[in-house]
């Protein structure tokens, strides 16, 4: 059988509100998939119901066939390493010094990596006998990226990496990740609202808004798809008849359009209209951003 | 292969126009092994599929050739058909955007000409 994760019409209600609706996904083994969404748009929740610390109110989640729920084989192979939030203290315990918590993540993992884990400490530079709750964002997240990558699961998620790190660390981690990939070929989902930066590292890029899944594709095709179009009022609007407009903007006489093209459709710059790329960043805010 | 990625075009198009331009400045020689997927991968910091894509590009246009376990290497007569084929492409790149620009600005052919034949 074809080793995938798969999470089948997942719905997740607290109360009467729906955080998460209609989620379908197929996670292929070998693959950075990057998930991006704004604040609150469900981001941890669809990890946490993927990793099965979470249940959903409706739908499933199989690893290779079989449930993840209460499955101990399956989640052996998954790792979702959470962002340390320090007013809910969920690494169990308010003293925990770094060497404790690394040492309960190993526990868990069956496929942990003493090895990697202490050379990624020393590569953050990571006093170890610090309490964690008392470390900085940063620090924090760094804890949260060698939990990740020293899981070895085959397929872990890792929420806001990079919150709270500095540019330097930021590409530090992004070629730790690579390098791991390379060497792995390991899945990893990689949730963050610093798209411009971690673009590039997407195989796939998986958009929700609002609980819902926008959509989930291939990330250089999509980016291919979008274009930014710009120019007279009049020009602009027949230029873009039937085409999917995602966001305009008009100053004056002039107008700009964001467009998401189907495949088989092309527009190009002329004398009367500029058609410029459109970056993932902007794609994102156009889908996700306010509305017109 | 120190040129910076932008964001204004497909990375994969400037992965395989970057390695062109190192072959057409000899800075990779021909038969000689160009960078791996994933020492691309990590020096760009961008998905091993991507640079990929950018090197299948090359093997396509015969550019470049895989030697089965080694890696990918420069073919051969690489660098000339790099040149003939950016010669064919010049029409294209250049050539018609200049035309359009001067047509747009109200420049004729004749003082187009003129400016061409005192350029340096």
């Amino acid at each position: 059988m074809e080793e995938k994760l798969i999470c089948k019409d997942i719905m997740k209600q607290y109360g009467k509100v729906k955080v998460l609706e209609d989620i379908n996904l197929e996670l292929e083994k070998g693959k950075i998939y990057g998930l991006i969404g704004r604040n609150g748009a469900g981001k941890t929740t669809l990890l946490s119901i993927l990793s099965a610390q979470n249940p959903a109110t409706a739908g499933s989640v199989t690893l290779n066939g079989e449930p993840v729920w209460e499955n101990r084989e399956a989640l052996s192979h998954i790792c979702f390493s959470r962002e340390i939030n320090p007013l809910r203290d969920n690494g169990g315990g308010k003293g925990l010094k770094v060497k404790d918590y690394l040492r309960a993540a190993s526990i868990y993992m069956p496929g942990w990596d003493a090895e990697m884990a202490s050379r990624l400490v020393e590569k953050f530079g990571l006093d170890t006998r610090k309490s964690v709750m008392k470390l900085s964002k940063g620090m924090q997240s760094m804890i949260t990226i060698i939990i990740a990558l020293a899981s070895k699961a085959d397929y872990t998620f890792l929420d806001e990496p990079v919150a709270g790190l500095d540019v330097v660390v930021r590409e530090q981690f992004y070629r730790i990740l690579l390098e791991e990939f390379a060497e792995s070929g390991r899945t990893f989902i990689v949730s963050t609202h610093i798209i411009e930066e971690a673009a590039d590292l997407f195989e796939e890029v998986i958009i929700i808004d609002k609980g819902k899944m926008l959509l989930k594709e291939n990330a250089q095709e999509l980016v291919e798809r979008a274009v930014y179009i710009s120019g007279r009022e009049d020009v602009v609007d027949a230029a873009v008849t039937d085409l999917h407009c995602l966001h305009t903007e008009k100053m004056g006489r002039s107008k700009g359009a964001t467009l998401l093209l189907e495949k088989g459709q092309s527009i190009a710059s002329s004398e009367e209209i500029t058609v410029q790329p459109v970056s993932l960043q902007r794609l994102f805010v156009s889908m996700c951003g306010e509305e017109n | 292969m120190q040129e910076f990625l932008t964001q204004e075009k497909s990375i994969y198009l400037q992965i395989s126009e970057l390695l062109e331009n190192d072959i057409l400045r000899d800075i990779l020689l021909e038969e000689e092994r160009v960078p791996s997927t994933n020492e691309l991968a990590k020096l760009y910091v961008i998905n091993p599929a991507t640079a990929a894509k950018g090197i299948n590009i090359l093997v396509e246009r015969g550019v470049l050739y895989k030697k089965r376990g080694i890696g990918m290497f420069v073919t051969t007569g690489a660098k000339a058909a790099i040149q003939k084929r950016r010669k064919e492409e010049f029409f294209d790149n250049y050539v018609k955007t200049l035309l359009e620009e001067a047509e747009s600005l109200g420049i004729s052919k004749e003082e187009l000409i003129g400016m061409l034949q005192n350029a340096k």
